[in-house]
């Protein structure tokens, strides 16, 4: 529905033969593919399959023996997270990685981190300029706090959240980072059908409202067909199909992958 | 037969009385010495959470625990008293022990913690462990192996004896000025840190790299400099211990083992607890000096020595993650 309105853009992030590995093990192959501007691009494939390997590259938590990324037209031969973060990458992880003894409201400032200018010693004194940025900072924090409608728990510490909450917090600790990049591990697993449609809502509306790129690991098929405009499919750490969702369904290798893991799956349980 | 039996029944007797009742007697005698160890007590202790709070931002910061924490005051209280002896003005004397431990953490940061990140908390205790026999031997070769005195006049600490409460408790309380003065500075030093941790954004940083190394890095909270900074810090806190400690003796090696009294508060306060640093100091500090005078009859000398582990000990039976520790509960 969204599509519409939106105008994607030219190539924000783009990975050429990525190949990773630890010790023997191959998580990722050779992997090309591009992040567009404003798009929400959907990476999925069977657990294992090197779907947040992929993240971790992005952000600069792995570094790829081979290949290059490309973001916003500078090369890179791998990123650092401190860089990542810098530039407008934010993101949320696939196990909950919050600061479980701070607020929701102080867990989310800490996005605001990068953006604070004043320098050690006016935040020492915590007086005037530092106070009035920080006031500044909490005005965009509270911000947050609406629009994931997370309110009522503001000052609670965040490890005595429940799971789907603790990670609309963490979305929102992304959020404040004000991102031009959102990469989202999964952000939806282990969430009830209700609290799924919410955060459907919140990645739609961040994307559509402020132009936020975004690209989200997903196991949940209709999900991933109702809000992405492209979708990567990864297996053992190669890349299998690219393109738009009905298209990647179709596809005959992305069939026989989810179907070799359906299998396995059941042979698990 | 008998005889040895009775021996023995009047020995507990006076052994228990002498641990439970005795100083009772001892207080309602001399009510003026229970106040004068109160407030010995009270200076050791600040002095403890202070030595104690450094284990702990290094904790929360890098997960490990700073074996080398008491080479670290050694290090800095002789500092300023080697420049002081070169004739260097007392301030800048301090601010030459603050450059010292400064480069001192950006030294560890560089050589110590960054090739072992990531490695599980034993291996960078044990790193600690080399560290602190190293600065033992690089420090005894550059300022000399044996204790020196600490310029007091020079650096303007109070060294003399205050009265006070005469007409009060019948005999006046004897009052150290360098306890006062530890107390006070301390105090405050502790305060600083709290408003430091709690107030500001290299604080809230500090908060979020101890909560979670990974997430603090995702949101571009730049680790090292983290490191450096509460190495730093963990340094200055050492620069003060090193002085008032060696004020009261000498500063010299020994001191490192001094240090190591920080480990009961830690236990006792939980080691991820400011607060708990705080008041495991304040106990310990007390008891130790309260065991000390009313216990030396029963328990021979020394008791100032090891009451503070046994407290902890007791502690540690009771509640495995000190009094103010997060409860250790494994997910499974
Ligand atoms: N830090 C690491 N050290 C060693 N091996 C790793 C590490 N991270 C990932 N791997 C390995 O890389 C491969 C890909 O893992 P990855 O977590 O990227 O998969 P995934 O697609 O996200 O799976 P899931 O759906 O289960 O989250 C796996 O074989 C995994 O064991
Ligand atoms: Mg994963």
């Amino acid at each position: 529905m969204t599509t519409s309105t939106r105008r994607i853009g030219d190539t924000l992030l783009k990975l050429e033969d990525i190949s990773l590995s630890f010790g023997g093990v191959k998580a990722l192959t050779n992997i090309s593919f591009e992040i567009k501007e404003h798009e929400i691009l959907a990476i999925i494939g069977p657990n294992g399959a090197g779907k947040s390997s992929m993240l971790n590259v992005i952000n600069g938590f792995y570094h790829p023996q081979e290949g290059r990324i490309t973001f916003r037209g500078q090369v890179r031969r791998q990123m650092r997270p401190y860089d990542a973060a810098r530039q407008g990458i934010a993101r949320t992880f696939q196990n909950i990685a919050l600061f479980k003894g701070m607020s929701t409201l102080d867990n989310i400032m800490t996005g605001r981190l990068l953006k604070m200018k004043r320098n050690f010693l006016w935040q020492a004194l915590y007086w005037g300029p530092a106070l009035k940025e920080e006031l500044e900072h909490r005005k965009v924090v509270e911000r947050v706090i609406d629009f994931l409608e997370i309110q009522a728990i503001r000052k609670t510490p965040v490890g005595r959240l429940p799971y789907g909450l603790q990670k609309r917090v963490e979305l929102g600790r992304a959020l404040a980072a004000e991102p031009d990049l959102l990469l989202l591990d999964e952000p939806m697993a282990g969430m009830n059908v209700e609290e799924k449609e919410d955060m459907c809502r919140f990645i739609l509306d961040v994307n559509d409202e402020f132009g936020t790129t975004i690209a989200l690991i997903e196991h949940d098929m209709s999900v991933v067909m109702d809000i992405s405009d492209r979708v990567v499919v990864l297996d053992y750490g190669r890349k299998i199909a690219d393109g738009p969702p009905e298209e990647v369904r179709r596809n005959k290798d992305v069939i026989d992958a989810y179907l070799g893991v359906s299998h396995e799956e059941m042979a698990a349980e | 037969m008998e005889a040895v039996g009775l021996d023995v029944l009047t020995w507990m007797v006076d052994f228990l009385s002498g641990l439970f009742v005795d100083p009772f007697f001892a207080v309602a005698r001399r009510p003026d010495k229970l106040v004068q160890i109160l407030i010995q007590g009270v200076s050791a202790g600040v002095m403890y959470s202070l030595i104690a709070l450094g284990f702990v931002l290094i904790f929360k910061a890098s997960g490990v625990f700073n074996f080398a924490q008491g080479i670290m005051v050694v290090f800095a209280g002789l500092s300023v008293v080697v420049l002081i002896e070169a004739g260097v003005p007392a301030i800048l004397a301090i601010a030459g022990a603050v450059v010292v431990m400064i480069v001192m953490a950006f030294a560890i940061e560089r050589l110590v913690l960054r090739p072992l990140v990531n490695q599980d908390g034993i291996i960078l205790f044990m790193a600690t462990i080399g560290l602190a026999f190293f600065l033992e031997g690089f420090g005894q070769i550059i300022f000399g192996a044996d204790p020196k005195p600490v310029p007091v006049d020079a650096l303007m600490i109070p060294d003399g004896k205050i009265k006070v409460l005469g007409g009060l408790l019948g005999k006046p309380v004897r009052i150290y000025e360098l306890d006062l003065t530890a107390a006070g500075f301390g105090a405050l030093m502790v305060a600083a840190i709290i408003v430091f941790l709690n107030r500001t954004k290299i604080g809230r940083a500090l908060r979020a790299v101890a909560d979670d190394n990974q997430a603090a890095l995702s949101v571009g909270i730049p680790l090292r400099t983290i490191w450096v900074l509460v190495w730093s810090l963990a340094g200055i806190v050492a620069i003060f211990a090193g002085v008032m400690w060696g004020a009261q003796s000498q500063a010299g090696f020994s001191l490192a083992v001094l240090a190591l009294k920080a480990l009961p508060v830690l236990i006792l306060g939980g080691f991820t607890s400011v607060p708990g640093a705080i008041i495991g100091g304040t106990i310990i500090g007390v008891g130790e000096k309260l065991g000390e005078f009313y216990w030396r009859g029963v328990m021979g000398d020394g008791v100032e020595q090891w009451l503070g582990y046994v407290i902890a000990l007791i502690v540690l039976l009771v509640r495995p993650q000190g009094l103010f520790g997060e409860k250790i509960i494994e997910r499974i």
